[in-house]
């Protein structure tokens, strides 16, 4: 009975189960369609994900090219370091803390940098990029040798910590190219964003050549690829290879191009000896064709540790030094010329016809216009003096005369077309133009066109001019009339020694002046400091006659500077000493600038420094015989440890 | 009744049922042994171990009538719920779920022979019940008694937490409730209340937090490493097999350790890596044989008991096949379900084996009355 009953419940059971043999069959064909879809359709895209899982790419970091000096001597070079990095992946949890407290004890470091390691380690850990846990953050650049051998033998307790070879920068120069050469510092986040090939930890120019030949110096990293398992281990050789090809495996470094600047090493040292101030710019520049031979700013800071390093308490102690390091003064900072204008003066003076260089103006000690008397350097008066005389002696009121009857507009007109108010177009980042005021610009508080036309022509007023201005428009006046571009590179080469770009001079343009009228200035000029009662007879040199003229330019303005203790207040209010020279005098080489901030009298504080540097040139190119050229191209260093 | 086995019976004997299983048994081990290429454990032949003690005790089993289970089925189901009591109290914490027993120096999983218990149990209720037949049809209410006898094992399942084996557990039950003679309409209202419910309440009733929580609750191990990090390099190993796969032993995901559990939840995943498209479709196949030879056994069965006992033992082998293909191939939540007779694991495998010999025995006796 109950089997029977049974017969009829299978019996019924049997639709069922076919019907559930159907739905098998179509779950079944939906899994066979998926696979179908992930296999087939989409297949290579997730061969793609596949490899990229294990492949790893080991970054080989290229030599930064290096910077020598005209002669071929190093400037700059890479010296072999290691930084420390660690990875989050690779050690969690206690582990972690583990690794971070032996770090602390074999690099010696402090409570500070724990904390910065631990915030970067959290950073990264918590990233919603899960791969960013993967990538290794700095820990400690440039750890000592010691220290390196302490951490290479605790390897092994140590699994996700590395220590990167990477070419550390060494900077040969005198600290005083500091601002010109720059300094390397670690990319940023938004520099890494605009620039994807620098990697996280890797180093960028900073200011001057470092930063303006960025590009040039930098190179291409490489890299190696490597095989590793999900917890990012190196795998065995065979596995390697097999999951690796060959053609695959490395793409070698392009190590960058090397620079040779138009700097003399030598002389750069002998400028930054004779510059006698606390603060001030030095230049040097080849009178016929704009390059550069020497450039000091000072104070100056240690490319060394800027691109080290440096605590934090260094670099407050940079930035609030009141006479401010990091300023590059050779272009970042103007200054009232004082007397070194007058040539400007005299060149309008005499193109414009006002004067001649034989005409005469008589100095009493002072000159009037309407109810205003501006008085002359020596009270009593120079008396009756031509041109010459009057740049020799620099009497003021000489010059109120002939820049009163040219007139604001051709004063204007004539700096304007010796380069100064704009730009040198000095290849090193953004230069400070300067003021040179013509009647549209100039503000009436400060006076009519006419008392602003006397204050300019002794280089006072609002007429504010930086150093490398100075010194192109002395070499256009010691050259016979060309405005030359100023230049420091001479010449990118690769690291093999092949030029690849030679740097030519570069003319702005030609002075419309008259022969007689540059003849005439620089036959005051010379007078200056060749002839007795000149402002710089003192520092005349007994083998080779240069040309120039003092300048002392008063500071009236304390301004923000007031908060200052009375000796700073002192120093501040102190006139800056000019000397703008060229040597030698019939037939110029270079042309010599000194700007000594606050040093006082141009003729005692700037004039004798500039005549040692003239001293030095000469020696060095009598005893090294050619004149300072072409450098012989010159191989890089061996390349670094991999 | 005689309990021996004739010549006769061995020649009732479903072969291909048989063969079908030592094709899936042999490829499964084969495919284990690149799963587990690197670890210091021989777990291949662990497996295998495994399956030769499976196949013995179904060899002895198969002597001895399946009606016998009717017998067994109270104190199989009480012993299982013993066990699953164990585990709650004494089990072995891994992974932030308690699953395991340790008898002597084996793990054993007794959730994977609670599934047996279960459909012993069933198949018994269902054989004996004459509710349906004097209604002709089973209405909602009238299912109570079987719905009682499945939760507290599915409760005490999901509590440890092992949200895989509750919800396989749980459609077993569901999928022989549908092949008793349960009102359509019955059947379509009490899903549409349990979707339309959950659906409500995670909706309307849920805070997000909770939901989370919920989800970290079920599925603890998938959100201790992150979420969706093992669905991704599971489908990413089997997409990248493409159509022949990249050998075995080769595949990168598998031996490089991207994958997660490889050698037990994403069984499936290396072998698709290893051996492609074409390769997962024969194992495709392979699990749907074996899913419509039970439904064979079961249309074809001698009694209810056996009939109901197969349907049972064809839900296990369908839903585990299809939720852990589906799971590894990104088609559903992980949920933690091995796959039968290929994952690494004696209790399932002798839990799977010990179906098949069911299965077996039921098909032997076909033709006994």
């Amino acid at each position: 009975m109950l089997v029977r009953r049974d017969a009829d419940d299978i019996r019924e059971i049997r639709p069922r189960a076919a019907l559930g043999a159907l739905v098998v069959v179509v779950a079944m064909l939906v899994l066979s369609v998926r696979l179908y879809q992930l296999q087939i359709l989409r297949g290579e895209d997730y061969v793609t994900q596949s490899i990229a899982n294990f492949r790893k790419s080991l970054f080989v970091p290229a030599d930064r090219g290096l910077i020598k000096d005209r002669k071929g001597r190093t400037l700059v070079d890479n010296r072999p370091s290691f930084d420390v990095f660690m990875t989050p992946a690779f050690c969690k949890g206690r582990e972690r803390d583990e690794v971070i407290g032996k770090l602390k004890q074999y690099l010696q470091l402090t409570d500070e940098d724990v904390e910065r390691i631990k915030t970067d380690y959290q950073k990264s850990w918590l990233s919603k990029d899960r791969l960013e846990r993967f990538k290794p953050f700095l820990v400690e650049l440039d750890i000592p040798r010691d220290q390196v051998d302490v951490v290479e033998a605790h390897k092994t307790e140590m699994t996700c910590v590395n220590l990167i070879p990477t070419p550390h920068r060494a900077y040969h120069a005198p600290t005083s190219l500091g601002h010109v050469l720059g300094y390397m510092s670690e990319v940023t986040p938004d520099e890494m964003d605009d620039h994807p090939e620098y990697r996280r930890g890797q180093t960028i120019g900073r200011r001057g050549i470092e930063r303006r030949w960025e590009r040039e110096l930098r190179g291409a990293d490489g890299k190696q690829n490597i095989a590793v398992d999900a917890k990012g281990r190196e795998l065995d050789k065979d596995t390697q290879d097999a999951l690796i090809s060959e053609a695959d495996r490395l793409v070698p470094a392009t190590p960058g191009n090397n620079l040779v600047l138009s700097i003399d090493e030598r002389l750069q040292e002998s400028a930054d000896a004779a510059f006698p101030g606390r603060a001030g710019a030095v230049v040097v520049m080849e009178a016929k064709t704009g390059f550069v031979l020497a450039m000091v700013s000072r104070p100056s800071f240690d490319p060394n540790k800027m691109s080290g390093r440096i605590s934090r308490a260094e670099l407050a102690k940079i930035n609030e030094d009141p006479l401010k390091p990091m300023l590059f003064r050779v272009m970042n900072e103007n200054y009232h010329p004082g007397s070194t204008f007058k040539v400007v003066t005299s060149l309008a003076g005499l193109e414009s016809g006002v004067i001649n260089p034989g005409s005469t103006i008589s100095c009493g000690g002072g000159y009037t216009m309407g109810n205003h008397r501006w008085r002359c350097d020596k009270p009593s008066g120079h008396g009756t003096l031509d041109l010459k005389h009057a740049l020799g002696m620099s009497c003021d009121v000489y010059y109120y005369a002939v820049g009163d009857r040219a007139g604001l507009d051709a004063l204007s007109k004539m700096a304007h077309d010796l380069g100064y108010g704009q730009p040198t177009g000095f290849d090193l980042g953004r230069e400070t133009p300067g003021i040179i005021p013509d009647t549209h610009s100039i503000a009436p508080v400060n006076g009519s066109a006419r008392a602003q036309a006397i204050n300019a022509s002794i280089g006072q007023g609002e007429v504010n001019v930086t150093p490398l201005q100075q010194a192109v428009a002395y070499a256009a006046i010691a050259n016979g009339g060309t405005v030359f571009r100023p230049q420091i590179i001479r010449r990118i080469e690769t690291p093999e020694g092949k030029v690849v770009r030679d740097f030519q001079p570069e003319a702005l343009r030609k002075l419309q002046t008259k022969d007689s009228s540059l003849l005439a200035v620089r036959a005051g000029l010379f007078a200056v400091v060749n002839e007795a009662g000149g402002t710089a007879w003192r520092s005349r040199l007994q083998d080779v006659q240069f040309a120039g003229k003092t300048g002392t330019a008063q500071v009236m303005k304390l301004g923000q500077k007031q908060k200052l203790d009375p000796t700073a207040q002192a120093y501040f209010s102190r006139d800056h000493a000019w000397f703008a020279s060229f040597a030698p005098a019939q037939d110029p080489e270079i042309v010599v600038v000194v700007l000594n901030e606050h040093g006082g009298w141009g003729a005692e504080a700037a004039a004798p420094a500039a005549a040692k540097v003239i001293e030095a040139y000469f020696k060095m190119k009598r005893e090294e015989g050619v004149p300072p050229a072409a450098a012989a191209p010159s191989v890089a260093t061996s390349s670094m440890v991999q | 009744m005689a309990l021996g086995v004739t010549e006769k019976k061995l020649d009732h004997l479903h072969w291909p049922l048989v063969l079908c299983t030592v094709i899936i048994c042999s490829l499964g081990v084969w495919n284990l042994a690149s799963a587990t290429k690197n670890a210091p454990l021989l777990m291949w032949f662990v497996q295998a171990r495994w399956m030769g003690i499976g196949v013995i005790a179904v060899a002895v089993l198969l002597f001895i009538d399946y009606r016998w289970l009717q017998t067994l089925a109270w104190p199989g189901y009480a012993a299982a719920l013993g066990l699953l009591a164990g585990v709650a109290f004494f089990g072995k914490k891994v992974l932030g779920a308690r699953r395991w027993l340790q008898v002597g120096g084996m793990q054993v999983q007794p959730s994977e022979f609670v599934k047996l218990a279960v459909i012993v149990v069933l198949a018994r209720w269902f054989a004996r019940d004459e509710t349906g037949v004097r209604k002709g049809q089973y209405g909602v209410f009238d299912l109570w008694r079987p719905f009682a006898l499945i939760v507290v094992p599915v409760a005490l399942v999901m509590k440890q937490p092992d949200l895989g084996t509750a919800l396989v557990t749980f459609a077993i039950a569901m999928t022989m409730v549908m092949f008793a003679k349960v009102k359509w309409r019955d059947l379509i209202f009490m899903f549409a209340c349990g979707a339309g419910g959950s659906v409500l309440a995670w909706k309307r009733f849920l805070k997000d937090y909770q939901k989370q929580r919920v989800l970290t609750f079920l599925n603890p191990e998938a959100f201790a490493k992150g979420a969706g990090y093992h669905a991704i390099q599971s489908v990413i190993a089997v997409g990248s097999g493409q159509w022949s796969g990249k050998g075995w032993g080769e595949g990168t995901q598998n031996q490089l350790a991207f994958l997660p559990e490889q050698h037990t939840d994403f069984i499936f995943s290396v072998w698709a890596e290893e051996h492609g498209f074409m390769g997962g479709v024969v194992l495709i196949a392979l699990y749907a044989f074996l899913v419509l030879a039970a439904l064979d056994v079961a249309a074809n069965a001698r009694d209810k008991f056996g009939s109901f006992l197969a349907l049972g033992l064809a839900a296990l082998f369908f839903w585990h096949a299809f939720i852990n293909v589906g799971m590894v191939t990104g088609l559903l939540p992980v949920v933690g379900v091995p796959l039968p007779l290929f994952s690494y694991g004696g209790s399932s495998v002798l839990a799977d084996l010990l179906g098949i010999g069911i299965l077996l025995n039921v098909s032997m006796r076909r033709f006994m009355f």
